[in-house]
């Protein structure tokens, strides 16, 4: 049975989500596997609005909650090694608590290992990343697309990552 | 949209989704949907084999899909929460400030209207 978006949302919620406009983004960009993927380097990212206290600042919320149409586009490193008690949450839209438990309910970087572990992939690289993923209303994505994005892209491919695997919020 | 600009850059995504409702209308790569609430992609706190079994399921379709656009089902996970608890308790402490924005301007209009109307009989 086809996974329903909607399950989890109260009504007036899911009728918001389903009325907003959707610009066309043309072809779907396609890179195949470089080499089997139990060769291959993997990098995580989210949009949880995940930081590393004492490494970098939380998300600008406090901007957002001047501008409330506007999100913060920047991105924050997450190390490999990071230990759970390190892990701050800034995002005003979602309930920060189940990943403040556990890392791996957004960012699975335990489970990762676990994989490079067994063989199942190459390695797991040394730096992820977390956006925050409400950027604006209506959304811009901007930020994103000309600046933030692509550097994140460059970062990873400085760190031979091969596959990424992203997981909004 | 993240993984649009990755996947151009020459990397090999796959997203792991509670919406593939935004893959449908974007296009994105490679698309593992789960039925999950919103901020557990993943899956449950804690509970390693359901969150191994999500994160096999998404190197599998990285390494079988065949083109793009892919949107996967993931099938056979069953979220331990009753849905209605589960539906409010994705959802923030406090409502996020577009939203209270959103609430005080539809309020703000219900009142002119009842304003222009003469007021609530």
């Amino acid at each position: 049975m086809p996974v329903d978006s909607f399950r989890f949302f109260p009504r007036s919620l899911a009728t918001w989500v389903q009325q907003l406009e959707v610009p066309p983004e043309g072809p779907v960009p396609w890179t195949p596997l470089p080499r089997p993927v139990r060769e291959c380097r993997f990098a995580l990212v989210t949009t949880a609005g995940l930081y590393v206290k004492g490494l970098e600042p939380p998300f600008d919320l406090e901007r957002e909650a001047r501008q409330p149409t506007w999100g913060d586009p920047s991105f924050r490193r997450i190390p490999r090694d990071v230990r759970q008690e390190q892990i701050g949450v800034s995002h005003f839209h979602i309930n920060p608590r189940d990943i403040l438990q556990d890392l791996n309910v957004a960012l699975p970087i335990q489970r990762f290992l676990e994989l490079a572990w067994e063989g199942v992939i190459g390695s797991l690289t040394e730096t992820h990343y977390s956006f925050m993923g409400y950027q604006g209303y209506p959304a811009d994505l901007s930020g994103w697309r000309q600046g933030y994005g692509p550097q994140v892209a460059s970062l990873m491919k400085a760190e031979g990552v091969d596959c990424v695997l992203i997981t909004p919020v | 949209m993240l993984a649009r600009i990755f996947e151009a850059s020459g990397l090999s995504t796959v997203i792991v989704t509670m919406m593939p409702y935004w893959s449908e209308r974007i296009g994105a790569p490679r698309t593992l949907a789960v039925e999950f609430p919103l901020g557990h992609p993943i899956g449950w706190p804690g509970d390693r084999e359901m969150q191994m079994t999500v994160c096999r399921a998404a190197v599998q379709l990285l390494e079988e899909a065949a083109g793009p656009g892919e949107i996967r089902h993931l099938e056979g996970l069953t979220w331990p929460q009753d849905p209605d608890e589960a539906r409010r308790d994705w959802q923030p402490p406090e409502p996020a400030p577009i939203i209270r924005l959103i609430r005080e301007r539809l309020r703000a209009l219900r009142e002119a209207q009842e304003g222009s109307s003469g007021g609530p009989r």
